[in-house]
């Protein structure tokens, strides 16, 4: 059996803080051992996390790491990605980190769909905390925070996740070793967002709760849940174990279309002096000329250039060219106007 | 690492979450005074390594090697 997955691993770390039996073992575990085979390392990957058990991940991989404030793992990674475009960047966390104070986070990164694959240990409760109801506890669970059972019915990751092309999302738990594999596998190489939505257990605080005296006796439970199915799909039912995805179809662009510039010609314009120009500055009845690019345009018409009195944004008889440059709106403003002359 | 038939076992990493216990199909390995102990039998599926979220259990080769 391979084991070189283990130099992706600080080992001298270990053993890790989680309890016995936690999921979350089997999520770094089978992150790290799918990244060896794909030949990620610390040369080409940063992991991000948030805060939560399963934030704890990133630091026991021997990668770039960052562990970012609570729910905000996505916007750190999308950020590094967009800087670095050159690494691959994963995100290790939590279903409460990215689904709760996160979920906002969740739902705008997946729209603007950067390459990013994003691991949630989906333990369906809030580990680090105690053990309080999160955003996936399934509706009639008894938890520190809703010993009657969990009143209000859970937010359908799949659901929100598969609404609009392109996605990736997978679902599967850690009893499901090979299909937990695949899914790694396909979501790492997957171009454009990818999220896997592992159900993990989180035996402490909420399996012995519901009864379960082992961490096996939770993955028995899994198995009764939820079951897997094969081949493409493109919406994941919430007993389903697989993959979800679709791309966008290209649509073909429209050409853009040459922009013409009506071309004057110069000859047989009236020339004028800059002495001349000044003199049509609006005032007593005179009409408005100003100068641009060596053309001189008739702007008595403007609402621009109505003297002294009025909006006073822009001065009559005057050669513009340099204050159209700075000028908010462009040159095709002008355009509009009688040409009346040309500068000499 | 301490060697047992057929299994490394790490006693430092190991929580005691018996989960290699558990999922052994031919189930040889027991927790006995806080040890993971063997019995004869393994059909080195490489299930407790497998699952094992403690990289705590390793399955020998025939040759009783890593
Ligand atoms: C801003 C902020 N709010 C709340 C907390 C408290 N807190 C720490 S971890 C956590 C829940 C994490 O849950 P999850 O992401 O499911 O991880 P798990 O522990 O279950 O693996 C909460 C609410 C915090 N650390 N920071
Ligand atoms: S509290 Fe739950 S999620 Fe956290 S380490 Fe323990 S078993 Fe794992």
């Amino acid at each position: 059996m391979d084991r070189s997955y283990k130099e992706l691993l600080k080992l001298r770390r270990f053993p890790h803080t989680w309890c016995p039996g936690c999921g979350i073992g089997a999520v770094l575990k089978n992150v790290a051992m799918v990244m060896k085979e794909l030949g990620w390392n610390y040369k080409n990957t940063v992991a991000v996390s948030g805060i939560g058990c399963s934030g704890r991940m990133s630091g026991y991989m021997n990668l770039d790491a960052l562990h970012t404030p609570h729910g905000r793992p996505l916007t750190a990674a999308e950020a590094i990605k967009t800087v670095r475009s050159d690494l691959n960047v994963m995100v290790l966390s939590g279903d409460g980190d990215l689904a709760s104070i996160g979920g906002n986070h969740l739902l705008h990164t997946s729209r603007r769909n950067p390459d990013i694959t994003v691991f949630c240990n989906d333990n369906e409760i809030y580990g680090l905390t105690g053990g309080q109801a999160g955003p996936t506890t399934p509706q009639g669970t008894k938890t520190l925070t809703s010993p009657r059972g969990e009143h209000h019915s859970p937010l359908r990751l799949g659901r929100i996740l598969t609404q609009q092309a392109p996605y990736f999302y997978a679902r599967t738990t850690v009893y499901h070793l090979n299909h937990f594999k695949t899914c790694i596998r396909e979501a790492l190489l997957w171009k454009g967002f990818s999220f896997v939505d592992i159900i993990s257990d989180c035996i402490e605080l909420n399996g012995r709760r519901l009864g379960f005296k082992t961490a096996h006796q939770m993955f028995k439970w899994f198995d009764e849940r939820f079951h897997i199915v094969e081949g493409e799909r493109d919406q994941l039912q919430e007993d389903e174990l697989g993959i979800a995805k679709a791309v966008v179809k290209e649509v073909p662009r429209p050409a853009e279309k040459e922009e013409v510039k009506p071309e004057i010609p110069m000859e047989g314009l009236k020339p004028f002096t800059l002495e001349e120009l000044e003199r049509f500055d609006g005032q007593e009845g005179r009409p408005i000329y100003m100068a641009y690019q060596g053309k001189v345009y008739d702007l008595s018409a403007s609402p621009l250039f109505q003297g002294e009195k009025r909006m006073r944004c822009h001065l009559g008889g005057k050669d513009l060219t340099k204050d159209l440059d700075i000028a908010p709106h462009g040159e095709d403003l002008i355009f509009k106007f009688p040409l009346v002359g040309k500068m000499e | 690492m301490k060697p047992r038939l057929n299994v490394l076992w790490n006693e430092i990493y190991c929580k005691r979450c018996l989960l290699c216990v558990e999922v052994c199909p031919v189930q040889v390995l027991t927790l006995e005074r806080n040890e993971i102990e063997e019995k004869e039998g393994c059909i080195r599926c490489y299930q407790c390594e497998r699952y094992c979220p403690d990289i705590a259990i390793e399955v020998m080769d025939e040759k009783g090697e890593k």
